[in-house]
């Protein structure tokens, strides 16, 4: 069916939602709410608010658009496109909305489904799944819910959730929001595909509770959403087509598209994201590798090997490149115990951080395949690092981490005496038949052009973060120059201009390179059409002005 | 040279969570590890072995059948042989008894041995006894909370930095003898995977305790001098009161009430 009605909130007083008024007094106190792991420069906002439930949420979302109040979303804020940095107007920020709410299994698709909160983390859902221990869920749960939890105790598989950030901090809602993937992502696809169930919050306080598989558009591409009034509203989905490639640009699209598709990705702006049910996969042992090659060529070269060969079904495919080890040999220099690792050795150019499964007990794990084609990129399994127990899986996951935690960290400090500056990160993907061509362009305009750049990232996706570090203005002109020639290679090469990260605030401009403005105008009819205000996230994805010019919700973005 | 690594396996400590309805320790589910202190003790043999290529590593552990996963990791990391005293009559060894059965393992069976390595402790009981008891029982000198270990070229005497309260000392000593070793500057190494897959065909041999010729009443549980009753986390105490002193006369009759109260006075 392709209609959906909204239910309406039981009302609660908007004086008891927790809340911090004045600019002045957040800016003083609060100011972590003005900005994400982007640092992008926020305008500021008149209030923050701390919702603890729908109710609250639905009230605020009341009060704001009766004020003609814009309101910015927020949680964890580690998004790196701007998308919780306010331009004005409310922040709400979703981080009481914290708990575990069911587990169940479900026998007609053989998985067991955890139902959330927006505020958790996918760190802890992780922790909590892995150890089988959901915190408060035996109290507050029902029986059936009690008896489910019993039975997934007493199983001996191990189960986890597959989207791997990695930003593991990032809340569950975000994810979802912008349809978050990283390394996993090669062999488990985004959170799009492990998203069974949502409620979200529109713009009018009402909520949609949105099941998989029970809301499809018409063979128009329409949806028609009900409220608890008997409005009708018409959603006409758009009608471009997504790259072949994992994508988090844009508004989703599809031929009899699933409605809850339509919110995954949407990076906020239909409405907010109040709780999910999300599926768990079973954990099968890996053991983590990073094997050292002698050049980046290499190291792709390796990649399109392992891709190809069908016993080893890597999880993940890790690059790290030239540029990104010399990066982090400095740093051990620095300091050996930052980066927690013994020391890259010297004959280490590149590196492919990977994994596959593996028996600590087995006497003889076949890895003769693994071995030749080691040999054929001129390495092999004497010159690699690798580990299977869990702390060790972490370690390695940290060590790949520090490096955009690293690039951060510079771009923080060089912000401090000239604020405009803000960290270029791709975040462009190609179909596999372009991962060399595309590596070949991104090698030959950088290294002309004297920045200071890394590159890294989920390379079994053709999916690597060109880290751009500018040091001056000009540089910072110049690297935006370098990034656009990138975007449109990129999209040359049917691929996308963001792939994980979203659009947010940062990106908006190449949008318009990947999509026409006949397909802007058709997300932009979306937007209008759950959230006719233009209340929600106002700048981030598009921009857009409202039709009517009476009020001072008219324009948002700039 | 012959070195030999005693080592533990434990959990691991970051998995463990308190039953909040007994308060006692939830170890189900929790992973086990190589104690870490040992794994840095298998560092620095690690680098005594590159600095003398003859050297031969020996890594022996007691526990049950599951430590194996243990001293595969030292097999991993470079140990050329492993062994394993696993018998159900060593469960419910205290500090004493282990050192002991270690300690006679390493005389009947790797007697011609240069040194002895431990960790300073393991993070489980935490006691740090076995090494100075293994050393005693052994009538070897032995040094304690070292963070550098070098040997002269005769491989008669060890030249060890260790940790004292304010700093380090560096100590000579004879050998054959026995050193505990603390974490110091060491990074823990990464094995490549190859050494990996060469481990699992490395010698791990099974002890047993016939194999001991030890006194069966010495032995485990019966044999120990020492047991633990119970383990638990520090209980919590409450924040207390504080008592408003503006007014002396009123804050002392406060204090007087409540010590009268607690009976003591």
């Amino acid at each position: 069916m392709h209609e959906i009605t909204s239910e309406a909130v039981p009302s609660v007083d908007f004086d008891v939602v927790r809340r911090v008024d004045g600019s002045g007094q957040i800016l003083e106190n609060y100011s972590s709410y003005l900005t994400d792991e982007s640092k992008l420069s926020h305008q500021g906002a008149e209030s923050l608010f701390f919702p603890a439930t729908e109710a609250e949420l639905s009230a605020i979302f009341r009060e704001m658009a009766k004020q003609g109040t814009t309101v910015t979303l927020s949680a964890a804020r580690t998004g790196i496109v701007g998308g919780a940095v306010p331009y004005g107007g409310a922040i709400v920020s979703l981080e009481k909305f914290d708990r575990v709410l069911g587990l169940r299994y479900d026998r007609s698709a053989r998985e067991w489904l955890v139902r959330a909160e927006c505020g958790v983390t996918v760190r802890d859902l992780n922790t909590w799944a892995m150890k089988k221990s959901f915190p408060g869920l035996n109290e507050r749960g029902s029986a059936e819910t009690k008896e489910f939890f019993h039975q997934y105790r007493e199983s001996h598989t191990i189960y986890f959730y597959p989207p791997d950030p990695t930003e593991m901090g990032a809340a569950l809602g975000g994810t979802v929001a912008t349809n978050a993937s990283g390394a996993r992502t090669y062999r488990y696809g985004p959170t799009r595909n492990w998203v069974r169930w949502m409620r979200v919050m529109l713009a009018s306080g009402e909520v949609l509770e949105i099941p998989r598989g029970k809301y499809f558009a018409t063979p128009t591409g329409e949806f028609t959403v009900i409220d608890s009034r008997g409005s009708e509203t018409t959603i006409k989905v758009p009608t471009y087509s997504m790259p072949r490639t994992k994508n988090a640009a844009g508004i989703f699209s599809a031929p009899n598209m699933d409605l809850i598709d339509l919110f995954i990705g949407s990076e906020g702006i239909f409405g907010a994201v109040t709780q999910v049910e999300v599926a768990l996969q079973s954990w099968r042992s890996p053991v983590s590798i990073v094997l050292f090659l002698p050049s980046d060529d290499k190291a792709i070269e390796f990649v399109q090997l392992l891709r190809r060969g069908k016993c080893l079904h890597p999880e993940f495919i890790e690059f790290y490149s030239f540029s990104a080890l010399a990066f982090l040999r400095i740093k051990q220099k620095e300091d050996p115990r930052a980066v927690g690792m013994p020391t890259i050795p010297e004959y280490a150019k590149a590196a492919i951080f990977f994994d596959i499964g593996f028996d600590p007990e087995a006497r003889d794990n076949d890895c003769a395949t693994l071995e030749a084609l080691a040999r054929e990129c001129s390495s092999t399994l004497a010159r690699s690092w690798a580990g299977y127990e869990q702390r060790d899986l972490e370690r390695f996951k940290e060590f790949r981490h520090l490096l955009p935690e690293t690039t951060n960290a510079i771009i923080a400090e060089r912000k401090t005496s000239i604020p405009e500056l803000h960290k270029l990160g791709t975040d462009f993907a190609v179909p596999d038949e372009a991962l060399e061509e595309i590596w070949a362009f991104y090698t030959s305009k950088l290294e002309g052009a004297g920045l200071e750049w890394v590159a890294y990232g989920h390379i079994g996706n053709n999916h690597i973060h060109i880290n751009i570090m500018p040091r001056t203005r000009e540089e910072m002109h110049l690297g935006l120059s370098i990034y656009r020639e990138f975007a449109e290679k990129v999209v040359s090469l049917d691929g996308t201009i963001s792939a994980e990260h979203g659009v947010g605030k940062i990106k908006k401009e190449f949008l318009s390179i990947m999509f026409l403005e006949k397909d802007l105008e058709e997300m932009k009819a979306v937007k209008r059409a759950l959230d006719p205000c233009l209340m929600i996230n106002p700048g981030t994805l598009l921009d857009i002005v409202r039709k009517n010019e009476d009020t001072h919700l008219h324009k948002t973005g700039s | 040279m012959k070195i030999l690594i005693c080592i533990k396996q434990v959990p691991e400590i970051t998995d463990v969570t308190i039953n909040p309805e007994t308060g006692t320790l939830m170890r189900e589910g929790v992973s086990s590890i190589l104690n870490p202190f040992c794994e840095y003790a298998m560092e620095v043999a690690l680098g005594l072995k590159r600095q003398r290529r003859d050297t031969e590593l020996v890594a022996i552990s007691m526990g049950p059948p599951q430590a194996r996963s243990a001293l595969m990791r030292c097999l991993e990391m470079g140990a050329d042989r492993a062994m394993l005293l696993s018998d159900v009559k060593f469960a419910g060894s205290d500090t004493w008894v282990t050192a002991l059965t270690l300690a006679q393992a390493i005389k009947r069976i790797e007697g011609d041995f240069n040194l002895i390595l431990v960790g300073k402790q393991a993070i489980d009981g935490d006691t740090a006894q076995v090494g100075p008891e293994m050393a005693e029982i052994l009538g070897l000198p032995g040094i304690m909370y070292a963070v550098g270990v070098e040997l002269t070229r005769d491989t008669k005497r060890a030249r060890i930095t260790r940790e004292v309260e304010k700093g380090y000392e560096i100590v000579e000593m004879r050998l054959p003898g026995l050193v505990s070793i603390s974490k110091g500057p060491m990074v823990r190494s990464v094995s490549s995977f190859q050494e990996i897959l060469d481990a699992r065909h490395k010698e791990l041999r099974i002890v047993r305790a016939s194999d001991l010729a030890l006194d069966q009443d010495k032995l485990g549980l019966h044999g120990s001098p020492t047991q633990v009753v119970e383990i638990f986390p520090p209980r919590v105490k409450d924040r207390g009161e504080l008592v408003d002193g503006s007014d002396a006369e009123a804050a002392t009759e406060k204090v007087i009430a409540f010590l009268r109260e607690k009976r003591f006075i």
